[in-house]
């Protein structure tokens, strides 16, 4: 049977059309891919940046407030304080110490400690 | 025309082969050394702590402020201008530094510098005004005279000199917390250029010197991408390798006694006027230094202060006679060698006493005959010990001198330590009257520290400690690296020499003995005055005496030992150890007991005070 040429040329052919199709949207998103990832590389580099720079900060705070602990502590500094608003302070006298000795504990002596432990169950040993 | 356009693609794709295969390495280390940086990371050196993690010193980050007189234009002046108050310099000097300079590159070709130092050491908070001021730094210039290019020029230029011209270096600055207090034991820091033109510290002195590696750290680097603003490109991170922060040094100074310390010593100094004093506040038990000043002192953070008169820790680095506080040495010595007994008596010669063609005198009110030998440590006589000495004899009196660690290094971790071998001589270089001078302490030298560690040594039982200062090593986070732990020398007596030698030194601070001024109220007190001649061209002087007073409390169970040392005070021959250095001694030692809370001694308290009545279940 002969056939119908115009038919046949007529005919689309999906086949190649959708590969084409295909290939071009596997390009066109591995480039739009390629792109976002660069972007998101570059956003999230910028990121760590500024995280870096903001933990460098709060360390040289955290220095500085150290720093500024250490001033308040400074007996130099306190006893310049002291002397400057003539509180009048000064250091106790043993005398004026007043000690109170604490008594030892006696501990509850345990008789025959070997048998105690050998009349328990291995298992509450154990536990 | 086809032919044309396949020409100018074969044009094309042989330019492309060139670039990308044939200088490829070529043009990538090009593109490479344009956008990539090697950024420095410099360590941050370690702090320095006293026993209860007080900071005594510590590094703050500071700028060292730049320009690049390239990108300036004509600005000069109104950068000068704007900039001279904030960096705290005279205008036109600033004007001098900002001006282009031709100068010879390793080419030889001529180029203007693009690196000028105008500023070190500038605080943070400057620096962030600075560059406020110059990314806001009014030009007087007016932009409608200009062509349109001549503006987009402008722009550029004001861009640059605004972002670019004036740029901070990062640098560390050290600051001692307490000013001058521990000055000589903490030392100072000095600063040198590194390669890539930053600059690094460096300890000079004390602490900062001996333990330099330690707190110095290691400096790390970057390499890494960077855009056309100079803003890092992360992704573009090459090397990365951290810089490690120097280790914190834990020492066993206390600051508040050493500023107990300090302040009595300085009250001292305006009193008596002394060329220098000196002050060590130890335990005996370990060797634990608390306290160590050395005056004239001087501020570590002003280096301008410091001179060749300040910058000594005399402590350690000067050498002296010790006078009659080496009498302990002499008599611990009979007494452990059962030479005699502090019960036997001595014959005094009523303070006159010709040995091997020198004649030995006792203190002008000291006319002494038969005296036990305790009373020979009370009075102070000089020709008891140097009969006690010459009763033991020159070879074991060196011995013992050595066994008490005189002429060889403590070993305390600072810079600068005399051994003094040079002045204790072995017994067989001695001359004749040696085994009578030395006991009472001339034609010998010693420093004060190996004096104070002595006393403490009979203080310790008998036990001679190796002087401890640093306490343990940490890193950033407090994690303990490095622990060092009290070491003790060898014996150098037996605790019962030991024992009796602490009985015989209590008598020194009774009415009847040489430091009534240093008793205490609520303690008993062991100690030994000295009062040397200094030795001036050869001669002893008759008007310049190294005084001093080492006394050590709870006598029966030392909780810290004292030394106190006084060089030429302003009442020249009436100087003595006792009258001198016994107040100070007094002072700093019921102001430490207080601050350390020694508990004071039963039987000197009085019957009805508050801690007996306590103790004795009686309720008020």
């Amino acid at each position: 049977m002969a056939k119908n040429k115009k038919n046949q040329a007529a005919a689309i052919r999906f086949g190649p059309a959708l590969a084409a199709f295909f290939a071009c949207f596997v390009i066109a998103g591995a480039a739009v891919g390629y792109v976002w990832q660069k972007g998101q590389i570059y956003e999230l580099g910028k990121q760590i940046r500024d995280k870096e720079i903001r933990l460098v900060q709060l360390q040289k705070d955290d220095d500085q407030r150290v720093k500024d602990l250490a001033e308040l502590r400074s007996p130099v500094k306190l006893d310049e304080r002291a002397k400057e608003l003539n509180l009048g302070l000064s250091p106790a006298q043993p005398m004026q110490v007043v000690r109170l000795s604490e008594p030892a504990i006696s501990m509850p002596v345990i008789k025959n400690m070997t048998r105690q432990f050998a009349a328990r169950p291995i298992d509450a040993m154990s536990q | 025309m086809m032919a044309l356009v396949v020409l100018a693609f074969i044009g094309l794709g042989l330019r492309l082969v060139d670039l990308q295969l044939w200088r490829h390495a070529e043009l990538g280390a090009l593109a490479e050394k344009g956008s990539q940086e090697k950024i420095p990371q410099a360590a941050r050196r370690g702090d320095i702590l006293d026993v209860n993690g007080n900071l005594l010193a510590t590094t703050v980050p500071v700028k060292t402020v730049c320009a690049n007189p390239l990108l300036m234009g004509n600005q000069q002046a109104a950068v000068a201008h704007a900039l001279a108050p904030l960096l705290q310099m005279n205008e036109a000097d600033l004007l001098q530094k900002l001006q282009p300079r031709l100068m010879k590159n390793s080419k030889g070709q001529t180029v203007t510098n693009q690196y000028a130092v105008l500023q070190r050491k500038v605080s943070d908070e400057t620096w962030q005004k600075i560059y406020c001021t110059m990314t806001n730094l009014p030009l007087a210039i007016d932009l409608s005279k200009m062509s349109k290019t001549e503006r987009v020029d402008f722009r550029n230029v004001a861009f640059n000199l605004r972002q670019h011209a004036i740029f901070g270096e990062d640098d560390q600055l050290r600051v001692y917390q307490n000013g001058a207090l521990a000055a000589h034991v903490l030392g100072f820091v000095g600063t040198k250029q590194t390669t890539n033109n930053t600059s690094e510290l460096f300890g000079y002195d004390g602490i900062e010197n001996f333990f330099d590696n330690k707190l110095e750290g290691a400096s790390g680097w970057r390499v890494t991408g960077m855009d056309s603003r100079k803003n890092e490109l992360t992704a573009y991170r090459d090397e990365d390798v951290q810089a490690r922060d120097g280790l914190n040094v834990v020492l066993t100074i206390d600051t508040a006694v050493q500023n107990i310390l300090e302040t009595e010593l300085a009250d001292a100094m305006r009193e008596h006027l002394p060329a220098g004093i000196t002050g060590i506040i130890t335990r005996p038990g370990t060797g634990e230094i608390l306290a160590m000043a050395s005056f004239p002192n001087f501020d570590p953070n002003n280096l301008q202060s410091i001179n060749t008169n300040n910058e000594p820790n005399r402590v350690i680095s000067d050498v002296m006679e010790p006078g009659s506080t080496f009498k302990t040495i002499v008599i611990s010595g009979a007494l452990n060698d059962r030479i005699v007994s502090l019960n036997d008596t001595v014959f005094c010669e009523n303070g006159l006493f010709h040995y091997g063609g020198i004649t030995l005198h006792d203190a002008e009110h000291n006319h002494l005959g038969n005296i036990p030998v305790w009373e020979v440590l009370e009075k102070s006589s000089n020709i008891g010990a140097s009969k006690i000495g010459i009763k033991l004899q020159a070879p074991r009196l060196y011995e013992y001198m050595t066994d008490f660690g005189f002429g060889a290094a403590t070993g305390i971790p600072l810079p600068g330590e005399v051994s003094a071998h040079r002045f204790v001589r072995p017994a067989n270089e001695w001359g004749k009257y040696s085994i009578a001078q030395i006991p009472m302490g001339q034609g010998v030298a010693v420093t004060r520290l190996q004096m104070a560690m002595a006393i403490s040594a009979i203080a310790n039982g008998g036990v001679l400690m190796r002087p401890m200062l640093v306490k343990q090593l940490q890193d950033s986070e407090g994690n303990i690296v490095q622990k060092y732990e009290p070491q003790a020398v060898r014996r150098v007596v037996s605790e019962d020499t030991a024992k009796q030698m602490v009985e015989a030194l209590k008598t020194v601070v009774s009415d009847e003995g040489t430091a009534p001024l240093a008793r205490l109220a609520d303690y008993v007190v062991a100690g030994k005055t000295g009062t040397a001649q200094k030795v001036e061209d050869g001669k002893y002087a008759n008007d310049r005496f190294v005084v001093s007073f080492i006394g050590f409390f709870p006598a029966d169970n030392p909780k810290i030992c004292i030394s106190i040392v006084m060089d030429s005070p302003k009442e020249g021959g009436r100087a003595f150890g006792g009258a001198l250095c016994g107040p100070v001694f007094h002072n700093v030692a019921e102001r430490c007991a207080s601050y350390l809370n020694i508990p004071a001694d039963e039987h000197m308290q009085a019957p009805n005070s508050p801690a007996l009545l306590v103790a004795a279940g009686v309720s008020r």
